[in-house]
């Protein structure tokens, strides 16, 4: 896991938003989507559609950076614990299994909070799309993470 | 299934139930997601952590789950047009899911919004969000439904 670093300052923070990811592409692997359909138990199809949580992996397998990249991005580390906020889907088609798409996107907002019971975290949200062969959007993915900010 | 002819606010999607949650399952889904973190595999790691003493399941399943109620009451999940979710709390291999919605709204162009929930032993909200399905109904191949 990559080493936690210091809490970011506000304005730190905010200077997030509009960070562009790198991207890249995701090819919808039919073995991918078998074992992705017996794990969250979907039927297995003979009809090429693959199920719409491939909208939510091929945006997060093409940002173009890892996971532990982007905490450290944000001023945290897997070991803060940091956890998933809202996720929100759109397909606007359906992703094909064999299908390679491009994967395109930037942080929307990254705002520090307090709550009484939570102490202070900040969430930082993002957007991606993922774009079909023939260059039309097929899905957009928005995430939000949630960094405990613990006292050091 | 198939959803009712003529969906209508306040009507109830039909719960989809996931008998015990599979640890074995979350370790295929760590390897396909490169996913590094020991709670989906590693149960000292778990109690280390304070979390409990059984591996804590992946939040995209958790979504997974719930569109696969979507799909089964709707005629597939590609009339799945838009789905947003919070993610409340974890869930662990072993835990008894429901997941479910009610109807909130009917288009004109037909497409239906829902409000979706997932809740382990039907009670505990674990995951709760909004949907909006397609009107138009597609032909899908039902399949195989592996067992859980």
């Amino acid at each position: 896991m990559t080493a936690a670093k210091t809490t970011p300052a506000v304005d730190e923070l905010e200077a997030l938003v509009g960070w562009r990811f790198p991207g890249g592409t995701y090819t919808v692997e039919p073995w991918r989507v078998w074992l992705t359909n017996d794990v969250i138990g979907a039927p297995q199809r003979t009809d090429g559609i693959a199920h719409p949580m491939f909208c939510y992996y091929a945006a997060m397998a093409g940002l173009g950076i890892s996971i532990d990249e982007m905490f450290t991005l944000c001023g945290a580390s897997a070991d803060d614990g940091p956890m998933f906020g809202e996720c929100d889907v759109q397909q606007l088609r359906p992703l094909e299994v064999g299908a390679a798409y491009t994967v395109r996107g930037e942080i929307t907002s990254a705002v520090r909070k307090e709550g009484a019971r939570t102490g202070v975290f900040d969430i930082v949200a993002f957007q991606l799309e993922v774009v079909a062969p023939d260059d039309q959007v097929s899905s957009v993915v928005s995430n939000s993470f949630i960094f405990p900010r613990r006292p050091s | 299934m198939s959803p009712s002819p003529e969906p209508a606010v306040g009507d109830e999607l039909p719960r989809m139930v996931i008998e015990r949650v599979d640890a074995e399952k979350m370790k295929t889904m760590a390897a396909l997601l490169a996913d590094s973190n020991p709670i989906h595999w590693d149960v000292d790691a778990v109690r280390a952590l304070g979390m409990g003493d059984a591996p804590v399941n992946q939040g995209p399943n958790n979504l997974g789950y719930v569109m696969n109620m979507l799909g089964d009451w709707a005629g597939g999940v590609e009339r799945i047009r838009h789905i947003r979710v919070r993610f409340l709390d974890n869930v662990f291999a072993g835990d008894r899911l429901e997941a479910g919605g009610t109807v909130t709204a009917v288009g004109d162009d037909g497409a239906v919004e829902c409000d979706v929930w997932l809740a382990r032993d039907g009670t505990h909200a674990v995951l709760a969000g909004t949907a909006t399905l397609d009107g138009q109904p597609h032909v899908v191949d039902a399949g195989h439904r592996p067992d859980h």
